[in-house]
């Protein structure tokens, strides 16, 4: 091996060695910013899981959904306000939907109810599923749950169940397809089925319903049929896939980005910690740096063991965080911040929220955390090499 | 200049040799100390000489001067071949390094690491192999018989192990010239006397040995050629002027 080479690496071992050797000195700030990167590298898994698992399944939104307004408020769309969009030009299909939401009371949860006419149709939708198949056009009283409605009305093989109408009389439903774990965030509180069941179950006129969904067949041309729609029933709320997915975007990352700064704070304190102890380096350093200096070790070999030091402890204090993170997200669903993200979860059923990770975030997590603790031990390890060799004479 | 050693000898075959030396610390501050003044010494190889005086009479700064620690203040310096004045902190770590062993009153050796680490600490920086840290540092630890220790950690090792694991140190490098500070200072009388036996080992090898010292067992040992008196950082005895 070249003796540059070997000379970096023998430092480093020393380096590495010394660590060890006064593990209880580094002990401290060692977990602390492992604390600080778990915390940190949770909030940003949490956030890049929750963003990609809304990216999957938004793809499965179609391109415009229509509501009625009155006094702003959603109101029941009358079936004959459709006729009117067949003037538009550009719509290559729609589909009604009753869309509500089912409280169940003994759990004390929100169950999100969708009645469609032609969810078997749909081949995204399809793959949304883990087993089953949707409700056949015609069938009546066929559904498909989400996993935690299945966990909740304690299902278990059990396929038959039944849900109260507002006049408390019951309506029987069958389970006949369950929804895949990994779309969870959008579909395990999510109960399917044909569009009458779910104008029985909600007691709505026969020919009502609450969104039109419409695929366009340009996509370049969505923002134009959405604002013809928006003139031709007047009162109605024309909502876009873009703005959906915008929407939720908007609320990760404006939760994310809020964590990030108070997370950023306790780090920026840590660094300032850590800086103040480096700074005020013992007797005993002093006397080792004195005795190397002496020795033949030049100021910048004597730089390069405490970067080196430094670097030791960012990098498995940044892998011990990350890991712990990772963990915190793939075994516990990122207990501590999940009401920090799903802030309505009082009323949802629970779920899993499924692991998501990216290089850029790896490093970007690095770039708020180990570069700082790195620049923030600079200046102490130059004045650690400038300690006098004359010093242990 | 980054690569090339600049060497100049003031006499030839002289090992160490200073002529008119100053030195100051806080040179033009209020808290200024003239340290060493008018300093002529010529020492050659393989001579043995003791600095002796009372505390503050400069016979550490001396030493660190003469050990390439810094360089004078004014007039000139020459060690084992090079000019210290105004000579950059890298070339005089270099020299060190090369031309100097170094044996400390208080051993300064560092107590966590094992006494085969510490004897090879020097090498580290010059990029020496593992194996051949090793293989460099065998022969010295039987030498000075400590090499049933060598996996132990030096503050579990005896008083006069520290000191032999000292010296070994200290010639790890193979330098020409040993300097010692006060290196009976903290010593019984035996193992003042072992060191003592050791010093007159190093000069069978050809070594330069300064030394620093009031001890009488240094300074009236026959290995001992010479002793120069120091006081209050001038030469009062023992030095030839600077011709």
């Amino acid at each position: 091996m070249r003796p540059p080479l070997q000379k970096q690496l023998n430092i480093l071992d020393y380096g590495l060695r010394s660590l060890w050797q006064k593990k209880g000195r580094h002990l401290c700030v060692f977990l602390i910013f492992s604390g600080v990167i778990f915390l940190l590298a949770s909030f940003q898994f949490m956030a890049a899981s929750l963003t990609r698992t809304a990216e999957l399944l938004l793809a499965t939104v179609p391109d415009i959904t229509v509501q009625q307004l009155s006094a702003g408020r959603q109101i029941p769309l009358a079936e004959e306000s459709v006729a009117h969009l067949d003037s538009v030009f550009g719509i290559s299909n729609m589909s009604p939907r009753v869309w509500g939401y089912y409280f169940d009371e003994r759990n004390g949860a929100n169950y999100t109810v969708i009645g469609s006419s032609t969810p078997a149709a749909d081949p995204l939708l399809e793959s949304l599923l883990v087993s089953g198949r949707y409700p056949v056009a015609g069938e009546r009283a066929e559904v498909v749950l989400g996993s935690a409605v299945i966990s909740n009305l304690d299902l278990q093989e059990r396929n038959s169940f039944s849900l109260f109408r507002p006049d408390l009389s019951r309506i029987s439903l069958q389970r006949v397809g369950v929804f895949r774990e990994s779309t969870n965030l959008l579909t395990a509180d999510l109960i399917v089925m044909s569009i009458d069941d779910a104008r029985d179950l909600f007691a709505m006129e026969k020919h009502e319903l609450t969104d039109l969904l419409i695929q366009v067949g340009n996509p370049t041309e969505i923002p134009t049929i959405a604002k013809k729609i928006a003139e031709t029933i007047p009162g109605s709320r024309v909502i876009t896939a873009e703005q959906i997915r915008k929407t939720y975007e908007a609320v990760f990352s404006f939760r994310s980005g809020f964590g990030a700064v108070c997370l950023l704070a306790s780090l920026a304190a840590f660094v300032i910690l850590a800086f103040d102890k480096a700074l005020g380096f013992s007797t005993e350093d002093k006397q080792e740096v004195g005795i190397l200096k002496i020795l033949g070790w030049q100021t910048r070999d004597i730089m390069r063991l405490r970067f080196y030091e430094s670097l030791a402890t960012a990098g498995c204090a940044f892998g011990l965080g990350v890991s712990l993170a990772w963990a915190h997200i793939l075994f516990f669903d990122g207990g501590l911040f999940r009401f920090v993200f799903l802030g309505w979860s009082v009323l949802r059923p629970s779920f899993d929220i499924v692991p998501f990770i990216q290089g850029r975030d790896i490093l970007l997590l690095f770039s708020f955390s180990a570069l700082p603790y790195l620049a923030a031990t600079i200046i102490p390890a130059w004045r650690a090499s400038i300690v006098r060799a004359d010093s242990v004479v | 200049m980054k690569n090339e050693k600049p060497t100049t000898e003031l006499k030839r075959g002289l090992q160490i040799e200073l002529c008119d030396v100053h030195k100051f610390y806080n040179q033009g501050q209020e808290n200024e100390v003239h340290a060493l003044k008018d300093i002529n010494l010529e020492i050659d190889p393989e001579e043995v000489v003791c600095l002796r005086g009372p505390s503050g009479s400069g016979k550490s700064t001396l030493l660190c001067l003469m050990g390439c620690v810094f360089g004078p203040t004014s007039g000139r310096a020459a060690v084992g071949g090079l000019q210290l004045q105004r000579m950059p902190d890298e070339y005089l770590t270099r020299h060190r390094r090369e031309t100097i062993g170094f044996i400390f009153q208080h051993f300064n050796i560092l107590p966590r690491l094992s006494v085969e680490q510490n004897i090879v600490l020097p090498l580290l920086p010059l990029g020496i192999s593992p194996s051949q840290q090793k293989q460099r540092a065998r022969p010295l630890m039987e030498r000075f018989g400590i090499i049933h220790r060598k996996k132990f950690k030096a503050s579990q090792i005896s008083g006069g192990e520290l000191q032999r694991l000292a010296i070994a140190r200290a010639l790890i490098l193979d330098p020409p010239i040993i300097l010692a500070d006060e290196p009976t200072a903290h010593l019984d009388s035996s193992r003042s006397h072992e060191l003592m036996d050791y010093l007159v080992d190093l000069r069978k090898d050809g070594k330069t040995i300064v030394l620093t010292s009031h001890d009488p067992l240094v300074t009236e040992h026959p290995v001992v050629d010479r002793v120069i008196d120091l006081k209050d950082g001038c030469i009062v005895s023992g030095g030839p002027p600077c011709s």
